[in-house]
């Protein structure tokens, strides 16, 4: 009796998520949202090994603990957007992809692509931060996400011309 | 119960999907969609042929130990197919591998894993005592991998949710059809080792109708279409302002 009540649960939240997916893709407007402005300069900052060294140097351990947690929340928020910008780049992306246009439609399908890289480059970088936010006297949040965001820059940068040529 | 009342509802419910198979196949020949999805447009031309077998073999009483052998063979083309749409599924969503797809390729594929050895130790630990019995340990393998696959249908959908992107009409009506196929599959092997003999053939109606819903799903998925597309002009100068929105975010 066990496995069969144990299996019918299993069965029943499953169907039950199938169900939400179809309720949330008929009741979610279509609409694109906004991009949330993301400073870099600000977030390179932030993550500036250099300027976590000064803040190291010229601190009590304790002030440096708390100075560098917010630093670090404040890199989080803009991870996030970055992160949310990136959904909504892939959407734009997803309907460029569908263009009559070939030179468009395959502008769109990069964009797509460069979306997911930079959304899954967002994961990373929040899970390392979040380690940092719990260690800040250990990890350094600096040197690697600022260098992968520098990437994201230049990836961001190419798009523009491509679609508004 | 007077289950005679019942045989033509359940003889439609064995052959009128596996029909429907064909109209699916079909209407995906006719709009280029087997180009996009091979795998899935293989799987419905098998499960086509393996009723064509299975059905006569049923309604004609062969002996038992070979209806089986062909059941097993069945349950295990569906599974090893279904591994591959639901790796179409994930890449449809990408048009195109890239080398650094390779990457999450790799990763989906260590998930998946992950997922067969949980939920191998979860049959085994629920069937300890019943294992003994051959063709129950064919079953349970075999269901095994079944609910591996409704783990790796909730990562599907979350993934696409979790990248923001919408998933085509026919993608995500593959994906709802195949859950609703295999969702009821674990139940169903269950129940029917619980249940007395003469209530089998509720069993399999309820597994059967499950299985009529989904084929039922992928014929209206593959004839929807793609709404992005009649949008597309209206789109771009929406791709635009984000495009300058992107420059200025670029630029700082």
């Amino acid at each position: 009796m066990t496995p069969l009540i144990i299996l019918g649960l299993v069965a029943g939240v499953f169907l039950l998520f199938l169900i939400l997916q179809v309720w949330w893709r008929y009741s979610r407007r279509n609409e694109l949202e906004a991009l949330a402005p993301v400073d870099l300069e600000a977030f390179e900052n932030l993550t500036d090994p250099e300027e976590e060294a000064y803040l190291r140097l010229n601190l009590s351990p304790a002030e440096f603990r708390s100075v560098q947690r917010l630093r670090i929340r404040v890199a989080k928020m803009y991870v996030a957007a970055m992160s949310k910008n990136a959904s909504t780049m892939a959407f734009v992306g997803q309907s460029a992809r569908a263009h009559s246009d070939p030179e468009i439609a395959a502008t769109g399908q990069n964009l797509v692509q460069q979306a997911i890289r930079l959304k899954v480059w967002c994961v990373l970088s929040a899970t390392r931060l979040n380690a940092a936010l719990a260690f800040p006297t250990v990890l350094s949040p600096s040197s690697a996400i600022a260098s992968r965001y520098l990437a994201v820059k230049y990836m961001a940068a190419s798009l523009p011309g491509k679609l508004a040529a | 119960m007077n289950f005679p009342h019942f045989i033509w509802v359940y003889r439609y419910l064995w052959i009128g999907p596996h029909v429907l198979l064909l109209a699916v196949a079909t209407v995906m020949f006719r709009k280029g969609l087997h180009k996009h999805f091979p795998i899935f447009f293989s799987y419905l031309l098998f499960e086509f042929v393996m009723c064509c077998i299975l059905w006569p073999m049923a309604y004609f009483r062969a002996p038992a130990e070979i209806y089986w052998k062909f059941d097993l063979f069945d349950r295990a083309g569906d599974i090893a197919l279904r591994f591959g749409i639901l790796q179409e599924l994930f890449e449809s969503s990408a048009a195109g591998r890239t080398p650094w797809y390779r990457d999450l390729s790799r990763m989906r594929s260590r998930v998946t894993l992950l997922f067969v050895i949980l939920s191998t130790v979860f049959f085994t630990a629920l069937y300890a005592s019943s294992l003994d019995h051959p063709f129950f340990r064919t079953y349970a393998v075999i269901e095994a991998l079944n609910v591996a696959q409704c783990g790796l249908v909730v990562l599907l959908f979350l993934w696409h949710r979790f990248l923001g992107l919408r998933m085509s009409p026919f993608a995500f009506g593959i994906a709802v059809g195949m859950g609703l196929a295999m969702g009821l599959e674990p139940l169903e092997i269950v129940l029917r080792y619980s249940v007395p003999e003469r209530m089998a053939m509720v069993v399999d109606m309820m597994n059967m109708a499950a299985y009529h819903a989904a084929v039922v799903a992928w014929l209206y998925f593959a004839q929807a279409r793609e709404k992005v597309t009649s949008d597309s002009t209206a789109a771009l100068p929406l791709l635009i302002e984000h495009a300058a929105d992107l420059g200025r975010i670029a630029h700082l």
